[in-house]
């Protein structure tokens, strides 16, 4: 009989002792999300930091910018009719940027003669241009047009052309009148 | 502000988020003129994907916390890169992590609604 019962009180005891009440459910899964939530955003939050940074650091990468560049006419020694080609050229002939940068480039026409260049790009480029009277670009503006690919200066004007170079590759610029040897490209990495 | 507490309709407005933040930052790798524009890419289809493992309720008990996670490891990732380089501070970024963020609280909310038990057990 005392066995009986005591077999009977070990029932009741372990049936209560593992019998959970909502209570303590509801207490412990909420408890455990909150810490799920908590470890995962922590773990996110250190990995993305170090991620990011070490990128950064590794990758070196400069920010979209702006870049300035003078651009000149220039001429090599030689006999054009000669040769049988102009002996015009850019100074420089390579301008090289990174993709998303703003490029301004100050042109100045600088013959000894007067004659005139063009600055004039291909699709997908097009770009700003404002064309001063003189020697640069503090003297007063002739014309100035957005959305254009080709630019004319007589000599001894300055034109500020500005576009940003929202394509990768290389593309050509050039004079249309001492086409092909008066031709640079424009680098764009990225 | 009423916070909903329904578990379906914080899966769906996951969803949502999750597909549009895909969407854009897949919009933002095609747009942005630079820098990481693959990355872009590739966290942009990995949120088309995860928003249609969270439509489909596929094992929402590992796919809920891990998009949780991986928004904010993408969210912190920018901060931390953008603050670092200078790229990616603009108006589209700003409003692809601007939903991020949104998201971050939604999956927070969908993970808890959906793990707390139901009343009627």
């Amino acid at each position: 009989m005392a066995l009986c019962q005591g077999k009977k009180l070990d029932k009741t005891f372990s049936k209560r002792e593992f019998e959970p009440t909502a209570m303590t459910q509801s207490t412990t899964r909420q408890w455990s999300t909150e810490k799920l939530l908590l470890v995962i955003g922590m773990i996110a939050i250190v990995a993305g930091i170090a991620i990011g940074a070490s990128v950064g650091y590794a990758v070196r990468y400069e920010a979209p910018t702006t870049r300035t560049f003078y651009l000149f006419n220039s001429s090599l020694n030689f006999d054009e009719e000669l040769w049988g080609v102009s002996h015009d050229t850019f100074a420089p002939d390579r301008i090289t940027v990174n993709k998303a940068d703003k490029v301004v480039i100050i042109y100045r026409n600088i013959e000894d003669q007067n004659e005139d260049h063009t600055f004039t790009m291909d699709a997908p480029y097009k770009f700003d241009a404002v064309v001063h009277v003189g020697r640069n670009e503090t003297t007063p503006v002739v014309s100035s047009a957005p959305d254009l690919t080709s630019v004319n200066l007589h000599q001894n004007q300055t034109a500020v052309i500005s576009f940003t170079a929202s394509w990768g590759g290389v593309f050509q610029y050039r004079c249309i009148y001492h086409y092909p040897t008066m031709t640079g490209y424009l680098v764009v990495l990225g | 502000m009423q916070v909903p507490k329904d578990p379906a309709i914080l899966r769906w407005s996951a969803v949502a988020l999750i597909f549009a933040t895909g969407l854009l930052d897949i919009y933002y790798g095609n747009s942005y003129a630079g820098f990481f524009e693959n990355l872009w890419y590739a966290m942009g289809a990995i949120y088309v994907f995860t928003a249609a493992v969270i439509a489909a309720n596929f094992e929402p008990r590992f796919a809920q916390p891990t998009v949780f996670g991986y928004a904010i490891f993408l969210f912190v990732l920018w901060a931390t890169t953008a603050l670092g380089t200078g790229a990616g501070l603009d108006t589209v970024a700003y409003v692809d992590k601007a939903i991020e963020a949104l998201l971050v609280v939604n999956m927070a909310l969908l993970i808890r609604n959906s793990r707390r038990p139901s009343t009627l057990t």
